[in-house]
């Protein structure tokens, strides 16, 4: 999207948000917002929902434009956990709804190929999977309990862990997809179906983009604001 | 190619008067001629009028949007030789795409010189394999693909590590695959080794 258009403001109704970027219904769905909301504006659903209003026009302007740089100044320690939830949400989301989709589909690519070509983009995938999965357990098991203690125990926490560390071996999942997307439009050879490669290619596509904002989300809100709350705490 | 005909040049050049001399010292020489001179690349079709060298300032090509040169020009793998005409200092891997630099300083001479070894270094070294790999960079995305480190693979092909870094980017970049895994498969569909090495 252009970079003169408006950011998105709470008096906005929510309906015209998603008229203006319909990714955006994704990150409706993993908040668990309802549809049928009529014409209310966002302020007036992240109030019935209990969400931060800030949180989530930060949220919604990342996914939508860009070059949008977030006013972290805009968020406090109490948005944390909101976002921690967003980002468990939106795992549960990649885990149960889009990877499974693309497994799907690869399956039934390679089920046309022959016993070579099966084997490696079946070995392929099924190693992405399991780094992707490694990767959100790593998140979900390490980062965010000791970001919770570090909640919960106002700071007390004799855990070595930092999120500084985190950062650092915060792995780039988007690597392989890439790679996987060049061998399927480039490499697996033209006498095999195109359809299902190109169903295959929209999905990756998506889930890409989405990754992206996903991890803008972590190393733009999430770290800059836990690395505050160690050092308040130090 | 046969050396009594004339070496056709295309010039993407937007000032007149650089143009203009442009075309007089290197008219005048013989062995070449310019063929056209235009100022911007826009939709100059090398297929139809098939240049044996262009000399374009660099300047007309905007590097934010990572213009290929080579594949801009060379699309259909034509054996183009591709100088710049600049007189400004460029970072080594714009440069790099071009087969020579002439400096606006240079003299007669040295631009004559320079034409030429970027017209025989196009001979030699044929680049219209553009977007598929050297004989080189094959070897080392098989040693690659087998799972060998960039010092294990400078050992074996006596070369330093930096070049294979190189050649590993250049590989990726041809290729769009940047994993060791990714390139592994392309390795073997291709049949570039076999699924048996990795049993």
């Amino acid at each position: 999207m252009s970079n003169n258009e408006t950011l998105y403001s709470k008096r906005m109704k929510l309906a015209d948000l998603i008229a203006t970027d319909n990714n955006l219904l994704s990150i409706l769905h993993r908040l668990n917002i309802k549809l049928g909301f009529g014409e209310a504006s966002v302020s007036e659903i992240c109030s019935r929902y209990e969400i931060s209003t800030d949180l989530f026009l930060i949220i919604c302007n990342i996914y939508s434009f860009h070059d949008y740089v977030p006013q972290i100044e805009l968020l406090h320690k109490s948005d944390i956990a909101d976002i921690t939830g967003y980002l468990r949400r939106s795992h549960k989301y990649y885990k149960e709804i889009c990877f499974p989709e693309i497994h799907n589909k690869i399956h039934i690519l390679v089920k046309e190929l022959d016993d070579v070509n099966r084997h490696l983009i079946d070995k392929f995938y099924d190693d992405y999977d399991n780094e992707v999965t490694n990767h959100f357990m790593f998140e979900e098991n390490t980062v965010f309990p000791y970001i919770d203690t570090l909640l919960e125990r106002d700071g007390f926490s004799d855990n070595k862990f930092s999120i500084v560390k985190f950062e650092k071996n915060h792995s780039n999942i988007g690597e392989k997809l890439n790679d996987l997307k060049n061998i399927i439009i480039k490499y697996i050879p033209e006498e095999y179906s195109s359809n299902i490669r190109f169903e295959i290619l929209k999905d990756i596509y998506a889930v890409e983009n989405d990754l992206r904002k996903h991890s803008l989300i972590e190393n733009k809100l999430l770290v800059p604001l836990v690395e505050k709350l160690e050092k308040d705490y130090e | 190619m046969n050396r009594q005909e004339k070496l056709k040049i295309l010039l993407i050049e937007p000032s007149e008067i650089i143009a203009t001399g442009f075309k007089e010292i290197v008219g005048k020489s013989h062995g070449f001629e310019i063929m056209n001179t235009i100022s911007t690349p826009g939709y100059y079709n090398t297929m139809q009028s098939k240049p044996d060298i262009i000399v374009i300032n660099p300047t007309v090509i905007n590097y934010n949007e990572r213009f290929d040169i080579r594949s801009y020009f060379c699309s259909n793998g034509e054996n183009i030789s591709i100088v710049a005409l600049t007189n400004a200092g460029y970072e080594e891997n714009v440069m790099r795409q071009y087969d020579g630099c002439i400096n606006i300083y240079d003299n007669t001479a040295r631009i004559i010189q320079k034409l030429h070894s970027a017209v025989e270094e196009m001979q030699q070294n044929p680049k219209n394999e553009l977007n598929e790999l050297s004989t080189r960079e094959r070897d080392i995305l098989v040693a690659v693909a087998k799972g060998k480190t960039n010092k294990e693979i400078a050992d074996e092909f006596n070369i330093s590590i930096y070049t294979v870094i190189s050649h590993r980017r250049n590989i990726s970049r041809k290729l769009g695959i940047n994993s060791i895994p990714g390139l592994t498969v392309y390795a073997i569909m291709n049949k570039l080794v076999d699924m048996s090495d990795f049993n």
